[in-house]
């Protein structure tokens, strides 16, 4: 009945214009603004007090979920309880892009959202509200957590759009699992006795020596190195790796010097030569993998499940599968290892990510929202000590326990929860514990305990195996992290996350010179013996067409600026 | 009735040819059937074990936890309900108003027959845009209700031109003699040119009973915050999204903690293609009884 | 044809000539019923959202109305025209939709001849069932699947060693020269018993008599084919043909994008994946309208060309 509307209107060709036109007009993010500000100081002037009424929020991410009403979940409901508030929690299933379009088009927005990697878009149609005044009249706790962050979280105009993921408070505590995206196979550590492998040199060495004493395993030839990059999508495995092996950390496609703060593009540099001649000279024995630059996710997985791959290239997350699979097969010899491979002796790696502040994700309340104030005070509640517990590690004696020591653990039935994802739906972690304002992952409590369950050595260990503590034993160490250097402080990082403007020339820059990676790679990798050196001029010639000096200084300044603090 | 032609006037010739033409058609059965051998097997193998490949025709380790997984979204039940309501309520409102719009431009004395052809032909090739046709429905009071998936797909103006051919490949002279039996431009079409372009009708429903089915753009464009419009491609859109827990790769904060999962997103597109497709793939055969060779008596025209 | 009364040639001919159709058109209200309704529809659905093209000549910035978009005029253009890159994907597009368009044509209709061909009814049915259930599969499932047998180790390979053809594996996915042919392949594989499900629609409205004829003046089963079948489905293939001529710059887009890599990339990136990665990525609507334009001015050549050939040569046209 609601939509008997559309038959005259369909019907009478003149009114349908004339009320599109109409549309266009009132589409405006202005007209939307004014109306909210206005309804945002009035509430100010009403009361301080909160008020405790049931409402239901929308919520609205740019990441995957399953959507949920929050009081659905046991922490959605505990906070339902301080506050009276409870969300409708969206995620974006489909292309957000063109989700971001669409809603902004149409000029309705859920009251807060994540944008994820639509915040540019967001912010240049202004669909988010300033929170500066909110913060300051409502937020005593988000003062406290992201106060030593002011500056990283205002924008360039001095307003506050987004309160991002990663405001650690109380010290930094790295991860005691990390790991860097060049793997090795155990077996080839175990047959030579566990030695120390730093540089490429000696990594691509061991591997030779291993596939030449075997050839094959269980009939099928061994396959000496390979590497993820036969999916458009993850051509960056391969592209990145200069930058790791020359001791940076992940700062999208550029190495930051540590003094000057010179922003320096890896493409086109002896670097990108000495790791493509590697591949190079590895091909031509016959230890590269050709299907490196072709093979699918699942053919990938595939493959180093098979076991037959002694070494390759790959983040966690992207074959996190494979990793978990040869772990509950239970043969160590055929599981990995990622070690802190670099070019060279003198090099120290930076595999280990740097205390770090991306401000380019968080959640923003927009123009929509009913009552900013309340959705404020309810961030606000949610960054107490108290709260962020209930959110990483759940409550007392049902989800954790407090030892004799005061240390925090889990019983391996604990851990089990925590990591199974039905059971994070349910309790709620899986909804609570990232998209909003939060504790760093790196985080301390007073009382010296780590936010992340994860990040516990407590808790750490109980996921290794008995594989697992033999290797590290063998090489006299007590987590996997302390295979890799221990990160150095980079006021800057990480430089991939500086917002480049949409279609802006450092945008186009950045897809063209990838374009430019994907079609030459492979030709550099797989060229015929003695043809190396011609491809990478032609390799050259091409990218020496791209503005890569302007787009240094783009990042240059942009580096320097946050060096300064101005984020 | 078909039976009649095949008399035993076979010569040699013609024999080779049958047995080749037999032997081709079960290599086409083996090549096209494959892809649905292989997702059953893969719906029904453990999701880690297939990780490991290799798994073509039958499964390694079965479970039936992959159809758990999908069937638990308590809403797939009830989107199937709704992506059979619109495919059947989008089917036939489309066909008919096709058919009627085809048998009008079909008639050689309609004045405005040229001028309605070429102006729905040409929208074949053009668009104009996502944001407007997101603003259209928006201002018709078309977001967030069922009708936005039958009203923009009323007329196919594919499946117009080839009712309009076969329309036109029928004798002029059945429509001589209805219209001197007194009969209107309504009722030849009702009663004498639907029943006759069967074939057509039941290729062009095919058509866009398919296309009904797998539409999940629009529910996510128009609907998506509508949970009680969603239907069940959308659903297992979703359903597939999160399955992918290594999915934020574009995202390189993405929390790496690799939990044990025990769903992939392999698996999980293996069961929804499954799921998904069984039931619109039944509508074929049932349509094929339609496809009677000779049913327009003395219908020819070259 | 319906008799009209002759026409006198002159100033005076125009008046007389629309009040004559205007009369004949009030004769013929019900067809009018019948479908200036739908007229209309087409007008709000199709025709209003072309305002949206507008955008091509702005530097298109979302959430702001009309009047206060930067115009740029045939800025959007020139860059598009101005892209090296630009060549190289018009001439995939290009050649990958000539050689889906041929194969596709070819081997739908063939496949249709040979199925009319089959005597037992059950058989026949469940292979047309059975050939278009890859039809219903998504292009991620059917990429993988070509991938994996494509793979050195895989079917592809394993028999064409067996059978001595090649003497060590090829990468087929790596060689760009091969990707036209893949494309093709995969596309005719996934959507033959699709495809040919039109034709055989086509074919019930053969008159079975003229079997009857063709067979007792003594023709051959591939007679009866060339001579009966093909010229009854002639019609419906000419009308088919020109509208596809018309999409002749959609070469599609997820099988390009999921079966391509860095090393056939310069083969298999078409316009789609272009636009998709500088015009919808970067948020620059602009150029993608300005792309779409492009597309449809290339298509109403090609449609009206194909259109004026069909009815030079006396074929059934689409208007």
């Amino acid at each position: 009945m609601r939509n008997k509307k559309w038959l005259p209107t369909s019907l009478a060709v003149v009114t349908a214009v004339s009320l599109l036109l109409a549309g266009c007009s009132s589409n405006n993010g202005e007209g939307a603004k004014t109306n909210n500000t206005n309804s945002s100081s009035a509430t100010d002037e009403k009361t301080e007090e909160v008020s405790t009424d049931p409402v239901t929020f929308s919520y609205f991410a740019f990441g995957t979920n399953k959507d949920v009403l929050a009081s659905e979940t046991t922490i959605g409901k505990i906070l339902q309880e301080q506050t009276g508030v409870d969300w409708k929690m969206e995620f974006v299933a489909g292309d957000p892009t063109t989700k971001a379009g669409v809603m902004i088009a149409g000029g309705a927005y859920p009251d807060v959202i994540s944008p994820v990697g639509e915040l540019a878009m967001l912010l240049d149609a202004e669909a988010l509200i300033p929170l500066n005044d909110l913060i300051e009249k409502h937020g005593p706790n988000i003062k406290r957590v992201y106060g030593p962050y002011m500056d990283k979280i205002t924008n360039e105009d001095g307003n506050i759009y987004i309160l991002p993921f990663t405001a650690n408070i109380g010290g930094y505590l790295t991860d005691p699992d990390a790991g860097s995206s060049i793997w090795i196979q155990r077996r080839v550590l175990k047959e030579f006795g566990y030695p120390k492998v730093k540089t490429l040199d000696q990594y691509f060495e061991l591997i030779e020596k291993y596939q030449a004493k075997y050839p094959t395993v269980d009939g099928k030839d061994t396959i000496g190195y390979a590497t993820f990059a036969g999916e458009p999508g993850q051509f960056y495995t391969v592209t990145n790796a200069p930058m790791h092996l020359a001791g940076y950390p992940n700062d999208g496609n550029v190495m930051v010097d540590m003094k000057t703060h010179e922003a320096k593009l890896y493409q086109g540099t002896d670097y990108e030569k000495q790791w493509l001649q590697s591949l190079y000279e590895m091909n031509l024995k016959g230890l590269l993998d050709p299907e490196s630059f072709t093979a699918n996710g699942d053919q990938f997985k595939a493959k180093l499940t098979s076991g037959r791959v002694l070494g390759f290239s790959g983040y966690t997350w992207q074959i996190g599968d494979a990793i978990n699979n040869l772990k509950k097969a239970g043969n160590d010899d055929l599981r990995y290892v990622s070690l802190p491979i670099v070019f060279d002796e003198s090099i120290t790696d930076a595999y280990m990510d740097p205390p770090s502040f991306v401000n380019n994700r968080g959640l923003g309340i927009s123009v929509s929202a009913k009552d900013p104030v309340r959705i404020i005070k309810y961030w606000d509640n949610l960054l107490t000590d108290e709260n962020q517990k209930l959110v990483q590690w759940g409550e007392k004696d049902v989800t954790y326990s407090v030892n004799e020591k005061g240390r925090y653990v889990m019983s391996d039935e604990q851990l089990a929860n925590r990591n199974d994802n039905e059971y994070k739906r349910k309790y709620g972690w899986a909804y609570f514990d990232y998209e909003w304002p939060r504790y760093g992952d790196n985080s301390v409590y007073e009382d010296g305990n780590a936010h992340r369950p994860f990040s516990q050595p407590e808790v750490a260990n109980i996921n290794y195996t008995d594989g697992d503590r033999a290797l590290l034993d063998a090489y006299g160490i007590a987590t996997f992290s302390d295979f890799f250097a221990k990160p150095v402080e980079r006021p800057w990082y990480p430089a991939w996350s500086i917002e480049k403007e949409q279609n802006s020339p450092e945008d186009i820059f950045n897809q063209k010179a990838a374009d430019l990676q994907q079609k030459y790679y492979p030709k550099l990798a797989l060229a015929p013996e003695g043809q190396f050196d011609s491809v990478w001029n032609d390799y050259l010639k091409e990218f020496g067409k791209l503005d890569a000096a302007g787009f240094e200084a783009f990042m240059t300044a942009k580096v320097k600026d946050r060096v300064a603090g101005k984020w | 009735m078909l039976k009649t032609n095949s008399t035993r006037f076979s010569s040699i010739g013609d024999r080779i040819f049958d047995a080749g033409n037999y032997i081709f058609m079960i290599i086409l059965v083996f090549v096209t059937l494959y892809p649905f051998i292989n997702m059953f097997a893969l719906s029904f193998n453990d999701a880690n074990d297939s990780i490991r490949g290799d798994i073509y025709f039958w499964p390694r380790e079965w479970t039936l936890r992959n159809y758990a997984y999908v069937f638990n979204e308590s809403n797939v039940f009830y989107a199937t309900f709704i992506s059979a309501a619109r495919t059947i309520v989008g089917t036939a409102v489309s066909v008919f108003c096709t058919a009627m719009l085809a048998y009008a431009i079909s008639r050689p004395e309609y004045k405005l027959k040229k001028f309605i052809a070429i102006t729905f032909i040409f929208t074949m090739y053009f668009s104009g845009g996502l944001i407007p046709n997101y603003l259209l429905i928006k201002e018709l009071g078309m977001l967030n209700s069922f009708w936005v998936y039958i009203i923009p797909g009323i007329i196919g103006v594919f499946n117009m031109i080839v009712i309009r051919s076969f329309i036109e490949g029928l004798p002029e002279g059945i429509m001589e003699s209805a219209k001197m039996d007194g009969a209107g431009d309504l009722t030849t079409f009702l009663r004498i040119v639907l029943p006759l372009t069967m074939p057509a009708l039941a290729t062009v429903s095919l058509f866009v009973a398919v296309y009904q089915w797998n539409s999940w753009f629009d529910v996510f464009l128009y609907n998506s915050s509508r949970h009680d419009l969603s239907t069940l491609q959308y659903e297992l859109v979703k359903i597939l999204s999160t399955s992918d827990t290594g999915s934020s790769a574009a995202d390189q904060y993405a929390d790496a903690q690799g939990s044990a999962d025990i769903v992939t997103p392999t698996s999980v597109r293996a069961t929804m293609t499954i799921v998904a497709s069984l039931p619109i793939i039944m509508v074929y055969p049932f349509l094929q009884k339609y496809f009677v060779k000779g049913m327009i008596v003395g219908g020819v025209k070259g | 044809m319906e008799k009209q009364p002759v026409q006198l040639t002159g100033s005076t001919s125009d008046d007389s000539r629309l009040v004559a159709f205007f009369k004949a058109l009030s004769k013929q209200k019900m067809l009018m019923l019948m479908s200036l309704p739908f007229l209309a529809w087409v007008i709000v659905f199709k025709y209003v959202p072309l305002w949206g093209w507008t955008i091509a000549f702005q530097k298109y910035r979302l959430g702001r109305d009309i009047f206060d978009q930067a115009w740029v005029g045939w800025d959007n253009f020139t860059a598009l025209f101005q892209e090296q890159q630009f060549y190289l994907v018009l001439r995939n597009t290009l050649v990958m939709s000539s050689i889906n368009l041929v194969l596709g044509f070819v081997t739908a209709i063939g496949l249709a001849l040979l199925l009319n061909e089959l005597r037992r009814i059950a058989f026949k049915r469940t292979v047309q069932t059975i050939s278009y259930l890859p039809h219903f599969i998504s292009w991620v499932v059917a990429a993988n699947i070509v991938q994996t047998a494509l793979a050195p180790e895989g079917i592809i390979n394993v028999l064409l060693l067996q059978f001595n053809m090649i003497d060590k594996p090829i990468l087929w996915l790596g060689v760009g020269e091969y990707f036209w042919g893949i494309l093709g392949v995969t596309e005719v594989w996934k959507n033959v018993g699709f495809n040919t499900i039109i034709y055989l629609a086509a074919i019930t409205t053969i008159d079975p008599t003229q079997y009857e004829a063709a067979r007792i003046d003594g023709a051959s089963r591939l007679q009866q084919m060339w001579h009966i079948t093909l010229p009854g489905m002639k019609p419906v293939i000419v009308i088919l043909l020109i509208m596809n001529l018309g999409h002749i710059l959609e070469s599609g887009f997820e099988p390009q994008y999921l079966l391509g890599n860095g090393m056939n990339v310069e083969y298999s990136e078409n316009l789609d994946i272009f636009v998709l990665k500088y015009g919808i990525q970067m948020n620059n609507y602009g150029l993608a309208t300005a792309a779409g334009m492009f597309k449809t001015v290339v298509s109403f050549i090609f449609l009206i060309v194909a259109n004026n050939l069909a009815k030079r040569l006396g074929e059934s046209r689409l208007y």
